[in-house]
């Protein structure tokens, strides 16, 4: 017969349910258990712990008096947020503005380095690496397309929605990131570091986990997506050969 | 009292502060106890109540509404207490504290006798009991204050400490056996 470890004689004390009746018809049965379980319970029972300091009627009053300055109206903290919000707003329509900027000084820069590129003979392979620079460019402004669009249309409600466009924004963050890099690499400090400021903003708007149904719907209203939209379609069409290329490379990473 | 103590929550979410003096006043003598258990001295307790209630209001919006505020504030304490333990300095005050202020050593032990040679050995063995108890880890001795004197069960102690039912169940086990090893001698004098 297996006797009962001390584990289990500790258990059967505490009366938990996994000892169960089998431990305690056990112990009852088995007098090497049994007296076992008299030992611990002695034990148990003369574990005297310090009595409590007794703390008179007024103790919760006092509590409460030391504690009451050092606490600010939950009200405050609503206004609080209401403005932390709204700077919130205000940088994600910076951040918007900064990439229309961006994506402007960006178009006009690889544009130019288009042309210098046909100027100069044997620049074939010059021509496809800004080639793909340039359809990577494409598709960034279509995905920034699709987020200010999906903004746009974002049900303020639907919390699954706002996470994907979230995640749709880190990726543009991701991306951002690239052209940042590449206009480093060329040489094009004003490009660099317009693209590092927007890298900060789509930062933080990208990786806040608080950002709320509220934030978006107001980054709705206050972003003016229309206006955006259209000088996106404006900077797409300003490149029409790019387009061709870009319909090849659709879905095209860096 | 948990229905009670909802309305008061989002009466004080709402912007009524002095709302929170209700809940205070209400479950401080709770949190008293079990901060003085683990932590073992009262002046340590009674800040720890302070700043238990100073956190509960700050985190007062993250409170579910379908737990009770009375065990959620509970484990706030609980953890509060933990944190106390683990400061450097606090254990070593308190055992200097325990070994050299002998009013201290009084309150630790009920003098329900006149009798001095018994009045001396209650004390003896009461100064044995707190030396026994600090000399638990802080998982260990909060997991049995929780289980023997708070009277939880092993999913609760889980729960406060943030670890899994079985830990928890090992750690109130650890406990008993040490404190068994620890004061056998006594039981040799008794």
């Amino acid at each position: 017969m297996r006797h009962l470890s001390e584990e289990e004689l500790i258990a059967l004390y505490y009366g938990e349910a996994a000892a169960g009746s089998v431990a305690a018809s056990h112990v009852h049965a088995c007098r090497e258990c049994s007296a076992s379980y008299a030992e611990l319970k002695q034990h148990m029972e003369a574990i005297r712990p310090a009595p409590v300091p007794q703390r008179g009627a007024q103790y919760g009053e006092e509590v409460w008096q030391a504690l009451r300055p050092s606490l600010v109206p939950y009200e405050s903290k609503q206004r609080g947020w209401h403005i932390q919000m709204q700077w919130k707003a205000a940088g994600l329509v910076a951040a918007c503005a900064l990439l229309m900027a961006v994506a402007f000084i960006g178009g006009r820069y690889w544009e130019r380095q288009k042309s210098n590129t046909a100027k100069t003979d044997g620049g074939v392979h010059t021509q496809t690496s800004k080639r793909v620079v340039l359809v990577v460019l494409t598709d960034h402004l279509d995905r920034t397309e699709r987020l200010l669009v999906a903004l746009q249309h974002a049900d303020p409600g639907d919390a699954a929605e706002n996470s994907q466009l979230q995640s749709q924004a880190r990726e543009l963050l991701a991306s951002n990131r690239l052209y940042r890099l590449s206009a480093s690499e060329a040489g094009d400090p004003a490009l660099a570091a317009a693209l590092d400021r927007l890298e900060r903003v789509l930062a933080e708007v990208a990786n806040d986990p608080s950002l709320s149904a509220v934030d978006l719907d107001r980054v709705r209203k206050e972003m003016n997506t229309e206006g955006i939209l259209f000088e996106v379609r404006v900077l797409l069409s300003r490149t029409p050969d790019l387009q061709s290329g870009a319909e090849h490379a659709k879905g095209a990473t860096i | 009292m948990d229905g009670n103590d909802h309305s008061v929550v989002r009466a004080v979410l709402a912007g009524d502060k002095e709302a929170y003096g209700t809940l205070v006043r209400a479950h401080s003598a709770a949190v008293f106890r079990v901060a003085f258990r683990i932590i073992g001295n009262d002046a340590d307790a009674e800040e720890i109540v302070q700043e238990t209630f100073l956190r509960g209001y700050q985190r007062l919006a993250t409170f579910q509404l379908r737990s009770g505020f009375g065990t959620w504030i509970y484990r706030i304490a609980v953890n509060c207490a933990l944190n106390r333990i683990d400061r450097p300095g606090v254990e070593a005050e308190y055992r200097h504290g325990e070994e050299n202020d002998p009013e201290q050593k009084i309150v630790q032990v009920a003098a329900d006798t006149a009798d001095p040679e018994r009045s001396l050995l209650s004390r003896e063995i009461g100064t044995a009991h707190a030396m026994a108890m600090q000399r638990l880890t802080p998982t260990e001795r909060t997991a049995f204050v929780l289980r023997h004197l708070e009277d939880r069960s092993t999913g609760e102690i889980a729960d406060v400490l943030g670890i899994a039912p079985n830990a928890a169940k090992q750690a109130v086990f650890r406990a008993i056996q040490k404190l068994r090893r620890e004061l056998a001698p006594l039981r040799g004098n008794a």
